[in-house]
């Protein structure tokens, strides 16, 4: 399939309601003899097609909630909805195929497998798929074609993350969860990983979520949400994005 | 070709980055595969090989042993129910005198028709051919005994029979399936030097022996339905016949070549799932924990490909793929290896048992079933160890794992120890305790291989004591002599008076049935005269037993078979003489490897049997000179009463040669096999250790510590375990002996329990050999550590 029809799709899909939905979601973890209550009571809606930038420092509950709603995690309290599908009454089999079906993602520490090359890696994601993007064309897209066979110790940081935002993207998801996607990275490929980010949002209209502890980031948001100490503490749109390339820090 | 999935290139680059450690467990499996192989195909080369040879020869399935009958009054064995053919024949016991052999050969003469026919216990020529008709003195010699005294076909052999030294021309060789497994007279080993089989045509047999139209044997072929339990059978048979002095009646399992032969490929049977299991239980372990450790280290890929949405279940499959490989890897190169050893151990029976067409044949089955073991002990190691990618959570998964928990160990409550040891030891402690399954299953590892050298081992230890017991303190004959009727006090004075004889104490044995209650038992009493000095039974302790004067020092397994103990009392009734059952007493136990033995004094005996005093054999004690023994020897054969003469010494060498040689290629397999496991097993652990703690082994040699510093804490812990496993496997060694000596002894043959002490050194020694030559290659790897990267690693 190529990426021209899958926009198209992804389009005409776009039109009805929000793509995630939280009511009053919780989620508590036991560390030992103590709980933790990493969120509390989050209400959130977002819509097909954002750019969602989740900023807050670390420990505020950031990563636990691209968990909630990337399918990795259940929450102790609320629900938690992706389209009518409701995440917080599935079983792990069924969040397995959740994740399978509609989400992909790009980590901090890129996660790629060491033994497989760069197209391999790819490959592994798009497999598991029903219609998938080509593979190729993926790699091409985040400017990797030319170090498709190179394994993972032989790519910078930079390549490895593009390697891994090919990987989310050969799925063809609706949902691109990044977890501090920049985090391991130097300041201009970081840039150059946010800009490809912004491309994916804006050309093939995928529902991207970032979360990062860097403000500037926030820039190149629709919608900007502060998360402090396991609540939302602030949730903006932002009516002119700025472009990753216009974005210093 | 489709190409393979990317998952299964991550598993083949997986298979292939972790080299050393897969071949280790894929040898450990291969040793077991082998064992299985080696083992299932010799049990079904042996007994295809009977099963064909007994066919062609029509081997008998009972025999029956008289003093003389008329052939037509034999013949109504035929007439029985369930006897579906018989043949009557006459067979007696020479001495041979072969052309410059000073020794005493036994042989045993049978009778054959004179024109060939298809007959019970027929014969297949090797050489030469079958009695030519001309009227002349031919004789058919047992291959075995041809080829080791260089007999061709028209040479001649000379055989003392009753009085007269006769001359016969060889006019064939060849072999027979009743003497796959020949003993001589008392032997318990075929010594083709010192007994052999001559095949007589009938006419010159009843010429020679006095036997015109008589027989002192008869064997027959049963239908199906009686083959398998003969005994009623033949306790009619013995009925009919009494009047010509049964001496004993024979099923085919108690007759003696088959009996070796069964109890072979039966032992086989049992050998062949006890050994392989040891090993597949030793790969499963370390397969157990190799996966849990490659799952551990793939922490973080598991994590993210359960993220990009793979289920648990591909992921196991995935794993288990692994084990797959793995097992498969095993079972190929242990089915190869199995094929070549079954061709040693079928070679080496073909110096034990004459049996034709004994080749090394490939069983696919066999070979499938091996392939099947290893697979599934591979995959079962791998499904436990990679239990943990299912209880994995992707969120956790991804996550650095958390430190290990600061857990005090035990010799850290023991202040004054844990002052003792240096930061050394303390680490090497530490790790250890805090490591308790991984480092449980190096233990059970390395305590299963010194279990299997104890055991392998012990064989040897056994043996020699067993001998020694036998023949140096319970049979301490130099020449025993059987007669061929039993005699008076005369043969005994005139064996007195042979040259070279220091001393003579007769013998008498009286074949017969031992009866208690149900249970009953064909053997023999041995009357002993009081005092006796050249047999001297003994009890478990080694301490002599005095023959009562009334009564029986009953052997412990034949005490044991038919449920008696001392203050009992028996029915023995005998083949011979008035054949009238006796109560008899059991008096004493006595101890013995060889044989199922009764003892009694002489003169009871002789009453037993209506005789005054009975003798059927002398055992002397000679003068040691070699020329007083030649000139004994020579006497011995113009002696017509003698039926066979045993020297100690021969019987002695022989078992020696045939057994403890044989015994000497087993301990080899057995301590290759035994250090595989060792260097395996040690070898995974350590490479399991050292790619887990790279980072801490970097930090050590960052420091300024010597590689070979860094090398000494994985010794010391690979010799903690392998130590604490092989002396938990010193007394699991002698108990896994002794319950195989259990299913391997038989009523002809039994091995003692011997000091294991020489054999647990060995193992120690062995363990030692096999854990350094595994640190070695540790140590390799030290080296070649790149501190850079392992110090980058992301914990």
């Amino acid at each position: 399939m190529s990426l021209q029809t899958t926009r198209t799709d992804r389009e005409e899909t776009a039109a009805d309601g929000p793509i995630l939905r939280l009511e009053g979601v919780g989620r508590t973890f036991r560390m030992g003899e103590v709980e933790v209550e990493v969120l509390r009571d989050v209400d959130l809606e977002i819509g097909p097609g954002e750019l969602v930038v989740m900023v807050g420092p670390s420990g505020s509950g950031k990563t636990t909630l691209l968990n909630l709603v990337g399918g990795l995690d259940q929450p102790t309290a609320g629900r938690v909805w992706f389209r009518d599908r409701e995440l917080s009454a599935c079983s792990k089999r069924a969040l397995g195929e959740f994740r399978r079906e509609a989400v992909g993602f790009v980590f901090q520490f890129f996660n790629l497998v060491p033994t497989l090359t760069a197209r391999e890696n790819v490959q592994v994601a798009a497999e598991i798929v029903d219609e998938p993007l080509d593979v190729d064309e993926c790699l091409r897209l985040v400017g990797l074609a030319p170090r498709a066979d190179h394994f993972p110790a032989q790519l910078s940081g930079g390549e490895q993350q593009r390697v891994a935002i090919a990987r989310a993207l050969a799925k063809n998801p609706e949902l691109l969860l990044c977890d501090e996607p920049t985090g391991a990275l130097d300041f201009e490929t970081g840039k150059a990983v946010l800009a490809m980010l912004w491309d994916v949002n804006k050309r093939m209209n995928k529902t991207v979520i970032i979360i990062t502890h860097n403000q500037a980031i926030a820039r190149m948001a629709d919608r900007l949400i502060r998360i402090r100490s396991g609540r939302i503490a602030d949730d903006v749109r932002q009516d002119h994005p700025v472009p990753p390339g216009e974005i210093s820090w | 070709m489709v190409s393979p999935s990317a998952l299964d290139r991550k598993l083949i680059r997986d298979l292939l980055g972790s080299g050393a450690v897969v071949l280790a467990i894929a040898g450990i499996i291969a040793v077991g595969v082998s064992c299985f192989v080696a083992m299932r195909s010799a049990y079904h080369n042996l007994g295809e090989a009977k099963d064909r040879y007994y066919a062609r020869c029509r081997m008998a399935d009972f025999s029956v042993e008289l003093k003389k009958a008329p052939v037509s009054e034999a013949s109504v064995l035929g007439e029985l129910p369930g006897v579906t053919e018989i043949r009557t024949r006459i067979q007696q016991f020479v001495i041979v005198d072969l052309e410059g052999v000073d020794a005493i050969i036994n042989g045993q003469v049978l009778s054959l028709p004179d024109r060939h026919a298809p007959i019970i216990n027929d014969i297949v020529i090797r050489r030469g051919g079958y009695f030519t008709g001309r009227p002349e003195d031919e004789v058919i010699v047992n291959d075995a005994f041809a080829r080791h005294h260089g007999i061709e076909p028209g040479d001649t052999v000379h055989l003392l029979m009753g009085d007269r030294r006769r001359g016969f021309r060889v006019v064939g060789t060849a072999i027979s399936s009743e003497f796959v497994y020949l003993l001589g007279p008392g032997a318990i080993v075929p010594d083709p030097s010192r007994f052999g089989v001559f095949y007589l045509k009938r006419s010159d047999m009843e010429a020679a022996f006095g036997f015109e139209g008589a027989c002192n044997q008869v064997v027959g072929r049963l239908s199906p339905e009686v083959r398998d339990r003969p005994d009623a059978l033949l306790d009619r048979a013995e009925l009919l016949l009494e009047d010509f002095g049964v001496a004993s009646t024979t099923p085919r399992r108690d007759q003696i070549s088959d009996r070796f032969l069964s109890d072979e490929i039966r032992q086989l049977g049992t050998f062949a799932f006890v050994m392989p299991a040891i090993f597949l239980g030793v790969a499963a372990l370390v397969l157990n924990i190799l996966m849990a450790r490659l799952t551990e280290q793939q922490r973080t890929t598991i994590g993210t490909l359960k993220a990009l949405g793979y289920s648990d279940g591909e992921l196991y499959r995935h794993l288990l793929k692994f084990g797959m490989v793995v097992g498969l890897m095993g079972g190929l190169l242990g089915c190869g290896l199995g094929h070549l050893l079954a061709g040693a151990m079928t070679g080496l029976y073909r110096q034990f048992f004459e049996l034709p067409r004994l080749e090394n044949r490939v069983f696919p089955g066999v070979m499938a079933s091996g392939l099947a073991i290893s697979v599934a002990c591979a995959v079962v190691g791998v499904a436990r160890g990679a239990r943990g990618v299912l209880a994995l959570e992707p969120a956790e998964a991804m996550r650095p794992r958390p430190p290990e928990g600061a857990r005090v160990t035990w010799p850290e409550r023991i202040p004054w120890l844990w002052r003792a040891l240096g930061t050394g030891w303390r680490m090497v402690l530490r790790n250890i305790l805090r490591n308790g399954k991984r480092n449980a299953v190096g233990v059970a590892s390395s305590a299963m291989a010194a279990a299997l050298l104890v055991s392998g081992l012990l064989g040897r230890a056994a043996l020699d004591r067993g001998l020694e017991i036998q023949f140096s303190l319970i049979l301490r004959s130099d020449v025993d002599l059987s007669f061929r009727d039993t005699c008076g006090r005369g043969a005994l004075l005139e064996v007195r008076r042979l040259p070279g004889v220091d001393h003579a104490e007769p013998t008498l044995d009286v074949g017969g049935t031992f009866r208690n209650g149900p249970y009953k038992k064909r053997g023999a009493i041995t009357g002993l005269i009081a005092g006796s000095r050249l047999t001297a039974p003994r009890d478990a302790e080694d301490r002599r037993v005095p023959i009562p004067p009334a009564g029986l020092a009953l052997g412990r397994t034949l005490a044991e078979q038919l449920r008696v103990r001392p203050g009992d009392e028996l029915v023995f009734e005998p083949s011979e003489g008035r054949r009238e059952p006796r109560r008899v007493p059991v008096v004493a136990i006595v101890d013995s490897f060889i044989g199922l033995v009764a003892y009694a004094d002489l003169a009871y005996l002789s009453r037993l049997v209506d005789e005054e005093f009975a003798v059927s054999g002398v055992q002397l004690e000679v003068d040691p000179r070699a020329d007083r023994r030649e000139e004994l020897f020579r006497e011995l054969k113009r002696l017509p009463v003698i039926r066979a003469v045993g020297v100690r010494e021969e019987m002695i060498e022989s078992i020696r040669r045939t057994i403890v040689d044989t015994n000497a290629a087993a301990t080899v397999m057995m301590v290759l096999f035994a250090g595989t496991i060792f260097f395996g097993t040690t070898l995974n652990a350590s490479l399991v250790g050292l790619a887990e703690r790279r980072r801490e082994v970097a930090t050590l040699l960052v420091l300024g510590y010597e590689r070979s510093a860094v090398s000494r804490l994985f010794l010391r812990e690979t010799l903690v375990i392998n130590s604490v496993g092989t002396l938990l496997g010193l007394p699991l060694g002698q108990a896994l002996f002794w319950a195989l000596m259990q299913t391997a002894q038989t009523d002809s043959f039994r091995i003692p329990m011997a000091d294991p002490s020489a054999a647990f050194a060995w193992t120690l020694v062995v363990g030692l050999a096999f854990s350094l030559a595994a640190h070695a290659v540790v140590v390799r790897s030290i080296g070649r550590l790149d501190l850079q990267e392992s110090m980058r690693i992301r914990e």
